[in-house]
């Protein structure tokens, strides 16, 4: 205690408590450790952090916890932060108390009771920064984060595209490695790309045949640059490790690495007296080489760095290694400054590999993975098959493509009127089939769909075998186009909804409204679910629907009793009404009103640049991309929102080339 | 070719002699020249997604006259050889604050730390045992899986973590387990692949010296894992192909009880040859998307049935239906485990299996009360027994670690003691 360095606080701090301990015996904070040993686990009860985080659905308030794994200086840098919240004159009149206690409307609902134990604790963490000066609690955010990977590792796409350009391959090894797991919805981040023995051991039996079928055959001289005059030709035998060593490891070899694998190479050549041999041996060890595996060091030496910027532009872009002319550029130099950079992209971005790379990304957005492995109930959707989810995800593509390389504002890949059907989707949202497959078709007002909203494809992936979830629909929408993550369920919840039954029939809205009913579920199933209900109208499929048609199956029960052999039927209207809680003016009640609102809203732009930069980057955004991210969405607008500028500045950002002298 | 060591490596690759292993038929293993010899003890961590329907699972009698449960019949003949025990806690699920999903049940579960957002919070259970015991195998653990059916996030895929965020994935390929664990080398192919990995190693090692922390450490993955490939890499002996059955590439690959069935004779074989003393079993996955044609229930997936229709008896018996699935395959496993003769007894006296799923109840995500089987006889676990505790998962570990395994792992974090009724 004596450490502290406010004495003379804690000198008054002591004196109010003795004074109020022979009142009341309220708790008083003396010191910055009070938060983290009193009030930090009654916020963490109370679930604050599952909104207040950079990602939560309170991510727009001033309020936002630390990651969960903070350091004591970060945590005490939050606690002090937290005056900001206050006021210094009037305690209990501050937010920090009368949002969580429902005071005032809160959208998490209330969180702490008033009048309670945990209001006193709260309040006296308040008290004790009253007495703060705005300089003693101005936050730092000095506290050392876990150390973040940098280096990216070839994903299994990359890996496959790799060989294929480097050997012409066209087997797809990778398509027996290990899978690749999601994390922060992409299949490309750092955090997961590890190289666990299983996976080492699948690179190693890649290798192994890769070598072998790249000197099978006749035509080697694409690999092998000179004509060799014996089996250990020195000459030729650099000749091909220089030329070859610097495609696989898109830079050019150190004079050491050339010694290192002309060694490997002799070993390789002697003993089946073939030098074909030796650059068998040669091109299975370097496709094992961390230095072909792995691309983007933080800080590699300064003769690397436009070699490595060629490799990130050309995976970001390309999803493939750089071609020719980028490894000239690094040669030459041209690869140095922004507008250089800028000028290779835009060449690159009219290449059809851009294309394709740019569909990876779309696929894991959408999580188009989830689309075609969706199970539909038979009895209710007949028409249901793996070739008309082909279909819906064909439209989701032509839509994204048409925007992105016709040079259109990308927010009408939530508001457009129009989509490419081809005759069974056509069939599927009830309208004339087009006269030519996946034709640009406008969509009738009344239809009620626009943009990505309204497609198959969305409404698809937040459905259940059976039914449309409106929980899952919201759930999507806020976390992937708005960016905001939402908390589980606390624990011990029985999510059953009521069963249906003759008596009273029910919508599924109507059986959802016990989420809203139990205070335990309704601060977030309002998030979630209030967006859903939007979308009503558009069934498991996406097909439209007038009434909800609810089937009642008979139970074991009544089947015995013969009271009823038959599913009753029932045709239930309908209310689409929702709206996006928290966001001013949303109410919505189709695809489409909900698909203008949210192009014209900067949260929803916004979460598109943090979508594509998660995607380039190869992890979730922290307070040092701030610029970065900052930047792209400020060109991303100022170019009424090209997605093709959009890359472009995360391209050339320092987030994503790492910090150089541009 | 006997014991093939790699020259320059100070761990010798055993393999036992295969005159000694098997029987003249070639179907089994016989006592031969192990009978003697202390027997290594062996762990299954097995792993099966979304939890139990607890009516039809966890049997209402305690001690060594329960009934056998719907769920638990396909093990009634096996009841001398398992421990039923309900109750056990798993705090970790509950922290940071209360929540209620498959994420950190499952990091708490397999790891007694917290879910980091990304994956499970540390190393898993059968990692910390591996470390202790796995280190003169030529496998210091195996991760076998079986459906694939599943949300795709890391912690959903995967039960075996070296160590907190870095997952090591299961094996779900039958003819690829093969081609690991059996797959036929020659002499002068080892020594290549020891060339070729020497320069990986160089190139990695060179690479690794320009790194920060963040990413040295995943260097230094790469470095394990290639280290671990080339004590993987010896030759095997071409006579276990003739005994050991490579599995078909074709056929079904959704038809899990037959992936199921393949992967548990791969295991039982690679147990058995003392390959390795470790493996964990992912039947399906956390939260796992499973479909089930065979039970006839295609409507809907596992993580559905257990959220959907729980309220009618259908959907309950549909519930039944499935964890009787999952106990019949342990049981097959089990079951084959004994019938494999090793030195006067079986494989099972030396093997402890561990069954666990990241909830109870499936439907209410309950994550304490979880209901496991402990399976086999090594370290003389007690069995016949259904027991009701009130221990966490973590201790349960610890005491199957150091009591059963004699792996002193010393400290599981959410262990507070050992169970002596389990010794």
């Amino acid at each position: 205690m004596s450490t502290s360095p406010f004495p003379k606080i804690l000198l008054t701090a002591t004196l109010v408590y003795f004074s109020l301990l022979t009142a009341t015996a309220a708790p008083v904070a003396e010191g910055p450790e009070f938060f983290a040993k009193q009030l930090l686990p009654i916020l963490e009860t109370a679930q604050c952090r599952q909104c207040h985080n950079a990602n939560g659905i309170a991510s727009r308030t001033r309020l936002q916890f630390p990651d969960a794994e903070a350091g004591a200086g970060r945590i005490e840098a939050f606690a002090l932060s937290l005056r900001a919240l206050i006021e210094p004159s009037r305690p209990d009149q501050s937010l920090l108390l009368r949002k969580p206690t429902q005071r005032i409307e809160h959208t998490g609902g209330q969180r702490i009771v008033p009048g309670g134990p945990e209001e006193q604790i709260l309040l006296a963490w308040i008290n004790y920064l009253a007495r703060q000066s705005p300089d003693e609690a101005a936050p730092s955010r000095n506290d050392a984060a876990r150390p973040q990977g940098k280096v990216r590792r070839l994903t299994h796409s990359q890996y496959n595209n790799t060989v294929h350009d480097l050997l012409a391959d066209q087997t797809l090894p990778a398509g027996q490695f290990p899978q690749e797991d999601v994390i922060h919805g992409y299949r490309n981040q750092i955090e997961g790309q590890g190289i666990p023995p299983l996976l080492a051991e699948a690179y190693n039996r890649a290798a192994e045949r890769l070598a072998r079928n790249a000197f099978r055959g006749g035509d080697q001289q694409s690999l092998i640059p000179c004509r060799p005059a014996s089996a250990n030709d020195a000459e030729c035998r650099n000749a091909f490790i220089a030329s070859f060593g610097r495609n696989a490891f898109r830079r050019p070899l150190t004079p050491e690495e050339i010694d290192t694998y002309g060694k490997l190479f002799t070993l390789g050549a002697a003993e089946q007296g073939e030098f074909i041999e030796g650059a068998r041996i040669v091109v299975e060890t370097m496709l094992q080489s961390p230095s072909f595996l792995f691309y983007a060091e933080p800080s590699p030496p300064a003769a690397l760095r436009p070699y490595q910027t060629a490799s990130l532009l050309s995976y970001f872009l390309w999803d493939t290694l750089p071609d020719e002319p980028l490894l000239e550029a690094a040669a030459a130099g041209r690869l140095d400054s922004g507008a250089d950079i800028e000028k290779q992209i835009r060449r690159m971005l009219k290449d059809p590999r851009a294309r394709q790379a740019l569909n990876q990304f779309l696929a894991q957005w959408l999580r188009f993975d989830r689309v075609e492995t969706a199970v539909r109930d038979r009895r209710l959707y007949p028409e249901f098959s793996a070739e008309l989810v082909d279909s819906m995800i064909e439209e989701t593509r032509l839509l994204f493509n048409a925007i992105v390389w016709d040079g259109r504002d990308f927010t009408e890949f939530f508001s457009a009127g129009y989509g490419f059907l081809d005759t069974a989707l056509a069939r599927l949202y009830d309208l004339p089939p087009p006269s030519a497959e996946f034709q640009k078709v406008v969509f009738p007002a009344d239809s009620g769909r626009a943009g990505i909203l309204g497609q198959a494809t969305f409404l698809t992936v937040t459905s259940k075998p059976a039914d449309t979830s409106p929980t899952e629909r919201g759930l999507f929408v806020r976390q992937h186009f708005l960016c905001q993550t939402v908390p589980p369920p606390p624990p011990g919840v029985d999510t059953t909804l009521p069963a249906l039954s003759d008596d009273k029939p029910m919508t599924v809205r109507g059986r959802l409204a016990v989420h809203l009913s139990n205070p335990a579920c309704a601060g977030c199933h309002r998030l979630v679910d209030g967006i859903g209900f939007g979308f009503e109208r558009y069934d498991a499929v996406g097909r439209f629907r007038n009434e909800e048609i609810v089937k009642i199956f008979p139970t074991q029960d009544e089947l015995r009793r013969k009271v009823k052999t038959e599913p009753s039927e029932y045709k239930l209207p309908i209310d689409p009404s929702a709206s996006v809680y928290g966001l001013p003016n949303s109410d919505f009640s189709s695809p489409s009103e909900l698909g203008r609102y949210l192009a014209q809203d900067e949260g929803c732009q916004r979460c598109i640049v943090k979508q594509l930069f998660r995607y380039a980057v190869g992890r979730l955004e922290n307070d040092s991309d701030q610029p970065s991210i900052d930047a792209a969405f400020k060109r991303f607008r100022d170019s009424r929102f090209q997605l093709q500028e959009l890359i472009i500045a995360v391209a050339t950002s320092e987030s994503f080339l790492g910090k150089s002298k541009l | 070719m006997r014991g093939i060591g790699l020259a320059g490596s100070a761990v010798r690759v055993g393999l036992p002699a295969l005159d000694a292993m098997f029987n003249s038929s070639g179907s089994a293993y016989a006592a031969g020249r192990l009978a003697g010899r202390k027997i290594e003890s062996r762990f299954v961590f097995w792993f099966n997604g979304n939890g139990i329907a607890e009516k039809y699972w966890i049997p209402q009698e305690t001690g060594a006259g329960f009934a056998f449960t719907p769920c638990l019949q396909p093990l009634a003949a096996l009841r001398d050889d398992i421990h039923i025990i309900s109750g056990l806690d798993s705090p970790a699920a509950r922290l940071p604050g209360p929540g209620n999903s498959h994420y950190p049940s499952m990091s708490a579960l397999l790891t007694g730390r917290i879910f980091t957002g990304r994956g499970a919070g540390g190393p898993s259970i059968d990692q910390l045992i591996a470390k202790k015991v796995g280190n003169d195998s030529r496998f210091r653990s195996l991760q076998i899986g079986v459906s694939q059916e599943s949300f795709g996030e890391s912690i959903q895929q995967n039960m075996s973590w070296a160590d907190r965020d870095r997952p090591l994935p299961p094996e779900m390929i039958p003819h690829r387990l093969f081609d690991r664990i059996f797959g036929s080398k020659e002499e002068h192919w080892v020594q290549r692949q020891k060339s070729i990995l020497d320069a990986v190693r160089d190139d990695a090692h060179n690479l690794k010296d320009r790194l920060g922390s963040g990413d040295k450490s995943r260097l230094d993955e790469y470095l394990t894992s290639v280290r671990d490939l080339e004590k993987s890499i010896a030759a095997l002996p071409p006579e276990y192909q003739q005994v050991v059955e490579r599995p078909p590439e074709g056929g079904d690959m959704r038809d899990w009880p037959r992936i199921a069935k393949l992967q548990s004779d791969l295991l039982v074989h690679a147990l058995a040859s003392g390959q390795t003393r470790v493996a964990s079993y992912m039947l399906t996955k956390c939260q796992g998307l499973s479909r089930f044609p065979w039970l006839g229930h295609t409507s809907q997936r596992h993580h559905e049935y257990t959220h959907g229709q729980v309220e009618t008896p259908r959907g309950m018996r549909i519930l039944r239906d499935i964890c009787r699935w999952h106990v019949e395959e342990f049981a097959y496993l089990v079951a084959k485990l004994k019938a494999t003769p090793e030195g006067d007894g079986n494989l099972l006296d030396n093997t402890v299996l561990l069954f666990v799923h990241e909830h109870a109840e499936a439907n209410a995500h309950k994550n304490n009360g979880l209901a496991t089987i402990l399976a086999g006889h090594a370290g003389g676990v007690k069995t016949g027994l259904h027991t009701r505790t009130t221990g966490t998962v973590g201790d349960l570990y610890l005491t199957v670690a150091e009591e059963a395994l004699e792996a002193p792992i010393q400290a599981f974090p959410t262990a507070h003691q050992k169970l002596s009724w389990v010794i």
